[in-house]
């Protein structure tokens, strides 16, 4: 589904690149976490596949279309959710209009938009009082749990997570890993994790360690 | 949820940012609209001067020409005394002028005197007159008459020097009549009241008519103070048909006026009726001046205003636009993390510009009501300074361009015996015309629309500008560095 080819990339004010002719094939119905130390590239990995910016060597390819020709925003607006580590929620609104939000500018429509949109939320264990209330007045948790209501509403064949976990406890963790998990297995969709925890490395289909400047797979599924 | 609805929960949740740009562009919308609403104000006031204020052509004898005529016999002729020869005008050329277009009507004049025949004139008291006290009489006759056709076009009565208090005024249906108007104060002294009669006589003493008082008026003050020595009190003018005022003067002048008025309807088209007139008239005898001065002081002080208004107007909108542009771009900073997720989630540019547009535009409808309330109240204000300014500015040049006498006097054997006084009064009357020319600023739903516009363009520019900011971001810049 998602084919990354020959991919580079490297900062300005760096001598040697971050990365270098990475070849990588990610599947739909299949969960990825990508583990590597602080400072490895994994966000910049992540920022690169979710059309948040654009490699300085090879492509990056979905469906056998290179994402620069699908366009980096149509490719954000209906291909991929991102789950960021600051959630990156829209601070005026509730969890609610921030889920609605997202339906309505990738155009992802349910029976039942707002129904639908509580439904998900409280599957996230969001009260229906902390639905409509402003998102700032939630905890770290509950924001986290809005970000990921949020990626999950959308009908994108793609879901990436930048540390989706990270401020989460056990037991929501194991809860928010079982939904990515769903997520792949039962709506085929391709799921791929940033993560420093071996335990939701552990619960993903297939790992991808980052570590000097080279992509290892652990579960050879790739090139 | 589109961008129109996150627009509008973008503004009630943050309340004192979308407080600080309501006072802002309320501020600006405020200035352009009293600006909008001189400007019109202005417009509609030199509309108006055109039919209140009014011009005057007159048709008089020409001095000029029988003074060259003059000299010219003097040094052809040395042995007989030279002498100033004028016609008075006839009707049936004044008829002409007034069958052209854009002439309203017109109204004869003819002045002179004559005495009184058992009744007392008014005797003007001052101490400081060395005619103090003295009963007026004198060979050139004790009473004034003024002939018109109708009173209340002549210049004392339209500039309500002259106020009727009793009876009613002379109309053309007094043409060929003995019926008279006097001054109260004449009344007063003899006991006079409408529907009473006088008797006056000829300066020769060889005619005596009998008047029918139809109308009592009252002089102003004003038009008392203006006397010089030895001139005959105010209350001692008689208004008359213009027929009666050619009768007393003789049968040659039946038909005839020294001087015809002709109110112009249109001001600006003032030179235009000069002119068309002249082909109609001999030049030569008849000379025809224009009296546009009020019009063209109005017209001046207004256009003054406007220019005024319009800078207000140009200089609140650049300026508007360009604060309105830095709040947007320190706006935008604030909110980069906001446009980062909406550009993660698929948003494009156009929508989340149009989001900030939305936001000013809902902020823009409450400052157009506020403007709208506040706007004609700095209007009235700054709109009535300019003109009370521009005003007296305008008089005060125009008193002392008339000079101090108010004019050159009247050449000798002249048949224009209160022509010192009707240049005054004419000079009076211009200033208090211009005096009248008020700005009325009234909000109406064309200029709301007209300043909508004006904020809207003001709020597109200002985003357009700012918007550089948007365009120039990556997601990842703003939400991964």
């Amino acid at each position: 589904m998602l084919e990354v080819s020959n991919l580079g990339y490297w900062y300005d004010h760096q001598d040697n690149s971050l990365f270098n002719n990475v070849n990588l094939t990610f599947e739909a119905g299949q969960s990825y976490a990508v583990i590597g130390q602080s400072g490895s590239g994994k966000t910049t990995f992540l920022s690169l596949i979710a059309g948040l910016d654009v490699p300085r060597e090879g492509t990056i390819s979905l469906d056998g279309q290179d994402i620069q020709q699908i366009g980096l925003t149509n490719y954000r607006k209906h291909d991929v959710s991102i789950v960021f580590q600051a959630y990156n929620l829209l601070t005026y609104m509730s969890p609610l209009n921030n889920v609605l939000t997202a339906m309505s500018i990738t155009n992802s429509s349910h029976q039942g938009d707002q129904q639908f949109a509580k439904d998900l939320l409280g599957k996230l264990g969001l009260t229906d009082v902390q639905m409509t209330q402003m998102v700032t007045h939630l905890s770290g948790g509950q924001q986290q749990r809005v970000a990921i209501a949020r990626a999950m509403a959308v009908d994108a064949k793609l879901v990436v997570a930048d540390e989706p976990t990270g401020n989460l406890d056990e037991a929501n963790t194991k809860e928010v890993v079982n939904l990515f998990q769903k997520l792949a297995h039962e709506q085929q969709k391709c799921v791929i994790i940033i993560t420093h925890e071996p335990d939701v490395a552990a619960a993903c289909d297939r790992q991808i360690k980052l570590s000097n400047h080279e992509f290892v797979v652990k579960d050879a599924t790739t090139v | 949820m589109n961008f129109f609805k996150r627009a509008w929960l973008s503004l009630i949740a943050k309340k004192g940012r979308s407080v600080l740009m309501l006072i802002v562009t309320s501020a600006i919308m405020l200035f352009v609209f009293a600006g909008l609403l001189i400007n019109t104000a202005a417009n509609n006031a030199t509309e108006q001067a055109k039919e209140s204020v009014g011009a005057t052509l007159t048709l008089s004898a020409n001095r000029e020409a029988a003074f060259k005529k003059m000299q010219q016999s003097q040094s052809s002729s040395s042995s007989s005394r030279p002498k100033l020869t004028t016609s008075p005008v006839k009707l049936s050329d004044a008829k002409k002028i007034a069958k052209l277009a854009n002439v309203s009507s017109y109204n004869a004049t003819t002045s002179t005197s004559v005495n009184t025949d058992g009744f007392d004139t008014v005797s003007t008291t001052s101490s400081s007159s060395p005619m103090g006290g003295m009963k007026s009489s004198s060979s050139t006759g004790d009473i004034t008459i003024n002939g018109v056709t109708n009173t209340a076009q002549s210049s004392s009565f339209s500039d309500k020097t002259n106020k009727l208090t009793a009876g009613r005024q002379l109309t053309s249906a007094d043409s060929g009549t003995n019926n008279v108007m006097i001054e109260s104060e004449l009344a007063k002294a003899d006991s006079l009241k409408v529907g009473d009669t006088i008797k006056v006589k000829s300066t020769s003493g060889s005619k005596t008519y009998q008047l029918k008082i139809v109308g009592i008026y009252k002089a102003s003050s004003s038009a008392t103070t203006q006397m010089g020595p030895g001139a005959s009190d105010p209350a001692n003018t008689i208004y008359t048909s213009n027929t009666f005022a050619n009768t007393v003067k003789g049968s040659k002048y039946a038909n005839t006026a020294d001087s015809v008025t002709f109110t112009i309807s249109n001001p600006s088209a003032v030179n235009q009726v000069k002119k068309a007139g002249k082909s109609v008239i001999n030049t030569s005898k008849y000379s025809l001046s224009a009296d546009d001065s009020s019009y063209q002081t109005v017209k001046a002080s207004m256009k003054n205003v406007k220019s005024f208004a319009n800078k207000i107007v140009w200089l609140v909108s650049i300026a508007g636009t360009i604060i309105l542009a830095l709040i947007v771009m320190l706006q935008i900073r604030e909110r980069r993390h906001e446009i980062g997720v909406l550009l993660s989630m698929g948003e494009s540019r156009f929508k989340i510009i149009s989001q900030l547009f939305v936001e000013l535009a809902m902020v823009m409808v409450v400052s157009l009501v506020i403007a709208g309330i506040g706007g004609q109240f700095i209007g009235n204000k700054l709109g009535q300074q300019l003109v009370s300014q521009q005003t007296t500015t305008a008089t005060s040049s125009g008193t002392s361009q008339a000079g101090p006498g108010g004019t050159t006097g009247r050449p000798s054997g002249a048949p224009t015996g209160n022509m010192q006084g009707g240049m005054r009064q004419n000079m009076s009357n211009q200033s208090s015309k211009a005096k009248q020319a008020k700005l009325k600023v009234t909000l109406s739903p064309v200029q709301l629309v007209k300043l909508g516009a004006m904020g809207f363009v003001i709020i597109l520019l200002s985003v357009v500008i700012a918007a550089g900011g948007i365009l120039r971001l990556r997601p990842k810049q703003i939400l991964l560095e």
